[in-house]
């Protein structure tokens, strides 16, 4: 028993002296290593700013940043140091960027890293001079795309520190968050879920319609403004109310194909409305049908888009229902901003669209669909009246 | 979702791409000297595997919500060594105690572990590469288990290097080590097939 | 008589039981550590520092530790002094403290270190085990130093970092890899071996019983004894 208790004194009292060597060697060192660890940052600083000088840490905590952020240098002349911390494909890397007072990359390195190819290393080359535009226009490296686009993803973010700490406003949502902020502040009962209308009736100075997927009412957007509507269809805006009510009013009904199945053979489904508006579904041949040629026997999806338009002619409304593009270029061409710019077009004037860039067989395929979408709306307003 | 693709990584990556064994040295005494025989091989590497789940832990708590409260991470080293070597011989103690069939199967394993630096080198590194608790445990499974894969495989190959005529100067280590040296020259190939499978 | 005693004591570290290449200990950082000269000799000499401070220590305390709980104490001890060369390498030399990372910090766990604490400190006089420290950390640098020059040099075509341009063209980019140590060590192992033609002490006559990887050395020791033992009988 004694044996044991002076073993374990014994053993104590060693790890006691060790732990006090260490203290003391430590607090003599620790001073030293911070020091170190502070001219090395200074050297980093300098080499991603060769002519900064006066170099200050910022306090961040008044500013909302990119959350990459991790630390702020400000150079004596207006430019700013930004380190950035970032997931790229293992658990992340740390990056250091440099942006100049005209807002261009005045360089960027590596600090610490555990990405297996190394590609973060060299990278950062490629984005020196280079401004916002630039930054988004450089590729990545295939093969390594997460680490090099987090890479880029991180410059961009430095550059946006640095137009904030510059007294500028940039918004970190992208176009999707802002519109859906912009909804639920207008109609907070909507619960963040919205869903754009279409539309089948000319409703003027509207530029869209929103409605709540919970049925707790609609947005109007016009221009810049979001005018909720409640459910019970009371609003403050007369044009919405106006709007509103013919929407409210509006009612189709189906128009039996059958007499035209020889002629409109890419109408999928037509509908007129009550004031005397067509909706059609239309089939487009793009890239889908296998390269756009619907002539010989046709293979793969069509494009269908849905469209509304007046008696007269008038586009009011388009809408992409399904496509089978190759990817990348699908995205765009379901993108809003590529099939709304049809919405007040005439049959004289809907060619003039800027095409998708990259992909004029899909551009064609659209085209086509609305060249149908007017051909049967000739067709029918003849059958019709 | 995110969060379990990248634990995926972090087990590939610490089992293929930085193998410790074969790409950083850490634990070669071991993986020279016992991955002998097949049975061995595995006894250990389970053995290894289960230390090191056990000690990261032990040490990731210690490391952050003992030693950097207190400002103590000087201690670091003498810590997680004193706590490795507790921790082994705690578990060869249960083993005996309640389970004599697997001691006898993994307690000869168990007390080289102590000074494996593998474990303390897992150990560490978990803390300096900044992973969360549940990224640590899983970069220590991986690590464990590219150990075991490294001891499984050699053992195969260790075998037949024993049957054959090799110069006398090269018997023994010397042809292990060339032997190994190819081994990880093969695995030095995984670096851009798992980058390539996640991006 | 004495002094010549003193004197073998220190020159057997270096020669005949070289830690490195004959008693094959410690090889983690010797292959991992090895692909620059620079790197190698700070880790050799940090080796060393702490091989002379925990021998010094432990053969001061060798009275007053209790046999039963001598490992944790040597443990304690050694860690203890590997930190303490951490920080200090950390403090003046940050560049070295970049390249050892940490390996530095597994000093710890490096078996010559623990094996020399057990077979000699822990048995001999404080002035012996000094010299004994200070042998086989000598030793251990050489080692290091050696095989890293042929790595850097044919690997990198450079010198402790000074580059030399004529082998620029024809380096071997593998050998500072991690294939390339366990390469070029086993290379050296064998040519050690033709050097004393096999007549380098046996594994087993250091004896690394004490060490906690004893039966990991022991299976070891047999691997490489026995066909020692096997080749010496064939060389007589």
């Amino acid at each position: 028993m004694k044996k044991s208790v002076t073993s374990t004194l014994v053993l104590f009292a060693i790890c006691a002296v060790m732990a006090i060597l260490l203290a003391l060697t430590n607090s003599i060192t620790a001073p030293i290593i911070k020091q170190n660890q502070e001219a090395a940052a200074n050297e980093a600083l300098l080499e991603v700013m060769p002519n900064g000088e006066g170099f200050e840490k910022m306090d961040l905590s008044a500013y909302e940043l990119p959350a990459t952020v991790t630390e702020v240098y400000k150079e004596k002349n207006g430019g700013y140091v930004v380190t950035l911390t970032t997931t790229g494909y293992g658990s992340g890397f740390v990056i250091m960027c440099g942006v100049s007072a005209d807002g261009t990359v005045t360089g960027t390195v590596c600090l610490a890293s555990t990405e297996t190819l190394g590609h973060e290393k060299t990278f950062g080359a490629n984005f020196i001079g280079k401004d916002a535009a630039g930054v988004d226009a450089t590729d990545t490296v295939s093969g390594a795309t997460k680490t090099t686009q987090a890479y880029k993803n991180a410059v961009k973010d430095a550059l946006n520190t640095a137009i904030i700490l510059g007294g500028g406003s940039v918004d970190l949502r992208d176009p999707a968050q802002i519109l859906n902020d912009n909804l639920s502040a207008a109609l907070p009962a909507g619960e963040g879920k919205f869903t754009k209308l279409f539309i089948a009736e000319v409703i003027e100075g509207i530029d869209a319609v929103y409605t709540a997927d919970n049925g707790k009412g609609y947005v109007f957007v016009i221009g810049e403004e979001f005018i909720p509507v409640d459910e019970s269809g009371n609003t403050a805006n007369t044009t919405v109310k106006t709007a509103y009510d013919i929407l409210v009013a509006s009612t189709v009904e189906d128009i039996d194909l059958t007499p035209y199945a020889d002629t409109l053979k890419y109408i999928t489904s037509a509908k007129k409305t009550a004031s005397g508006n067509f909706i059609f579904e239309v089939k487009g041949p793009g890239y889908g049908i296998t390269g756009g040629d619907e002539y010989h026997p046709a293979s793969g999806e069509y494009i269908i888009v849905r469209v509304s338009m007046t008696p007269e002619g008038k586009i009011i409304d388009t809408l992409t229902v399904s496509q089978e593009e190759s990817k990348g270029i699908g995205d765009a061409c379901a993108d809003e901003k590529f099939y709304g710019q049809f919405d007040g077009k005439t049959e004289s004037d809907y060619k003039d669209i800027d095409a998708i860039s990259g992909a004029t067989l899909t551009t064609n395929g659209y085209l086509k669909a609305i060249e149908r979408a007017f051909e049967a709306l000739n067709t029918l307003k003849g059958g019709s009246n | 979702m995110e969060m379990f693709k990248s634990l995926i990584i972090i087990l590939l990556s610490s089992v293929l791409v930085n193998n410790y064994v074969l790409s950083r040295f850490l634990g070669i005494c071991p993986f020279l000297g016992v991955s002998k025989k097949l049975d061995q091989a595995t006894g250990m590497g389970i053995a290894v595997t289960a230390v090191m789940l056990m000690a990261t832990a032990v040490t990731w708590p210690i490391q952050y919500f003992l030693l950097d409260k207190m400002g103590l991470g000087y201690l670091q080293t003498i810590v997680f060594i004193l706590v490795i070597a507790a921790l082994v011989q705690m578990v060869e103690l249960l083993l005996k105690k309640f389970s004599p069939s697997l001691h006898k199967g993994l307690g000869v394993y168990l007390p080289l572990i102590t000074t494996n630096c593998a474990v303390l080198g897992v150990a560490i590194n978990n803390i300096t590469d900044g992973y969360s608790f549940i990224e640590s445990m899983v970069s220590s499974l991986g690590v464990g288990l590219g150990f075991l894969l490294a001891m499984v495989l050699f053992s195969g190959l260790r075998s037949r290097i024993d049957e054959t005529n090799i110069p006398r100067p090269f018997k023994g280590l010397a042809v292990t080590l060339i032997a190994a040296s190819f081994i990880s020259l093969a695995f030095m190939g995984f670096a851009g097939i798992v980058d390539a499978l996640f991006a | 008589m004495k002094k010549n005693h003193n004197l073998s004591i220190l020159l057997k570290g270096i020669i005949k039981e070289n830690p490195v290449f004959v008693l094959i200990l410690g090889t983690c950082p010797t292959l991992a550590t090895t692909n620059n000269v620079a790197g190698a000799f700070g880790m050799g000499i940090a080796a060393l520092a702490v091989l002379v401070c925990s021998n010094v220590l432990i053969s001061l305390l060798r009275k007053i530790i209790p046999d039963s709980v001598r490992i944790p104490c040597y443990i304690v001890i050694i860690a203890g002094f590997v930190t303490i060369v951490e920080m200090i390498v950390h403090a003046y030399f940050p560049a070295l403290y970049d390249m050892l990372g940490v390996y530095l910090a597994l000093i710890t766990v490096n078996c010559i270190i623990l094996g020399r604490a057990e077979m000699f400190a822990g048995k001999n006089s404080v002035g012996k085990s000094a010299l004994d420290g200070i042998g086989m950390g000598l030793g251990f640098t050489l080692a290091l130093v050696l095989m890293s020059t042929i790595r850097e040099v044919l690997g990198n075509a450079s010198f402790a970092g000074i580059a030399i341009p004529f082998l620029e063209p024809y380096k071997i980019e593998f050998l500072v890899k991690a294939p390339g140590g366990m390469l070029v060590y086993g290379m050296l192992i064998a040519l050690v071996y033709v050097i004393t033609s096999g007549k380098a002490p046996l594994k087993k006559s250091f004896s690394c019983a004490g060490c906690p990887n004893a039966a990991t050395c022991q299976t070891a020791c047999t691997a490489s004894a026995e066909p020692t033992e096997e080749q010496k009988g064939d060389a007589q």
